[in-house]
Order: structure tokens, then sequence, then C-alpha cells
């Protein structure tokens, strides 16, 4: 096994690196890269207390296995990933996402990571909500599945 | 006919449930679900946060696929809606 995807409902369950680390280990692997992507405490200038992360999980699965496969067709065959994205409430400060790749050299252990990150952002049905200290609260702006020349 | 539409993302907006019953004539389209939607936003006075919703977003089928706006809808579809997405 050389690849692990998941959704991880927060409140149950935690994201760990040092699963993570485990998971993507390998004698024959000189490189490991690691993204921990955390929620912040501020956007726009606004001060954030956590981000609800909703998804529709079948097609959000999907596409990480899909993704991570490209990825390895792509730069390496022999990686190991492990990706795993947080779902629903996250305070500030822990982890939303986090890949991590292990791979023969170090050129393409960074190239998977941001492959898959950038891939998520365009492909992943995921959604955020920001909670502000002022107690408001706000889904955020994203980017459109529906095709650019059906959009009038 | 009736059709099940599952909500994602802002869409849940339109609701407190996570699942909006809409009434359609026979035979209509996601195109008619895009009207329907407009009408809603505009009834509830959702424009300022979901103005541009209806044009922006994707439907999936119960196969969970991406729709066109041709594609037919039947009698108790269940089709999710997928707003702009922003993960990572």
């Amino acid at each position: 096994m050389s690849l692990h995807t998941a959704l991880v409902k927060i409140g149950e369950k935690k994201i760990s690196s040092e699963k993570a680390k485990n998971f993507i280990f390998a004698e024959k692997n000189g490189a490991e890269t690691i993204f921990v992507g955390r929620v912040r405490s501020n956007n726009s200038g606004k001060k954030v207390n956590a981000v609800t992360y909703d998804a529709h999980d079948k097609a959000v699965i999907k596409s990480f296995q899909s993704i991570c496969i490209n990825a390895k067709n792509t730069f390496d065959k022999n990686a190991n990933i492990f990706l795993e994205h947080a779902k629903g409430y996250v305070p500030v400060g822990e982890i939303s996402i986090l890949i991590a790749v292990g791979s023969g050299h170090r050129d393409e252990a960074f190239k998977i990571c941001r492959y898959i990150l950038e891939e998520i952002k365009h492909q992943s049905p995921i959604w955020k909500k920001e909670h502000y200290a002022e107690g408001k609260e706000e889904w955020l702006p994203g980017h459109s599945l529906r095709p650019k020349e059906d959009i009038k | 006919m009736k059709i099940k539409l599952r909500l994602y993302g802002s869409s849940k907006i339109l609701s407190n449930k996570d699942i909006l019953n809409i009434q359609l004539p026979n035979n209509s389209n996601i195109e008619s679900v895009r009207d329907i939607l407009s009408k809603i936003i505009s009834e509830k006075k959702l424009k300022d946060s979901l103005d541009n919703l209806p044009k922006t977003a994707a439907f999936f089928s119960e196969k969970d696929e991406i729709v066109n706006d041709n594609y037919k809808l039947k009698d108790k579809e269940f089709i999710s809606i997928i707003p702009p997405i922003g993960g990572g």
C-alpha cells in the first residue's frame, strides 16, 4: 500500500503527522516532504476563531485518489503518499490538511506535494466557512466546477 | 414533479436542512433548477450572499458526476448542488 487518503471528521479523530511519517517511510526513499496546512487567526483583516469545512465525501475521496494516482504517474510511480483533509469545525491552529510524500529524490517529493495541494483546490468539492471573533460567519468564495464557457 | 437538492457549502444558507425539496414542471432540466434557485434567493432576500450561486454552481447527479444544463431530471431524483469549491 503506497497511498492513503481520507477525510477526517474533527472532534472524532485528529490528523496526525506521526501517522503520516510512519506511512511514507521506506528505505528505498531518499526524500520526504510534509505539507501541513493550519487554520490561521486572520483573513482579509478579520480575526478568525475557526473554520468549518464542508465536503461532498464520496466525490472528495474519488478526487483525492485520482489526484494522487496522477501525481505518482507524472513524477514517481514508486512514491508513497499520505493525504488527509479535515471536515467539520476546526479551531485556529489546528491542522486542516496534511500531505506527506516519500520519494526517491527531493525534486519529485516537492513536486508531488505541491501538485496535490493545487489540484485539491481545483478539483475536490470542499468548502470553508470562517467564524469570526466578532460573531459573524461567512462562506468563502472559491473555484467554480461549472465549465467557464457555460457561465454567462 | 419534485426533486431533492442536497446542499453543500454556501448553498446551505438557503435552508436550515441539508436537503431542499423543489417543485418543477415535468421534463425539467438543470437550467430550470438554476431559474428556481434565482427566484428562491430573491424571495428570501439572500442576494447579498448568494447572487452568483445560480450561475456559478455545478450539479452532481445521483452518480456523483457533473451534469450539464440539458440534463433531464426525473421525478423524485436526488441531485447535489456544488457551489464554487475552496478546500486545502
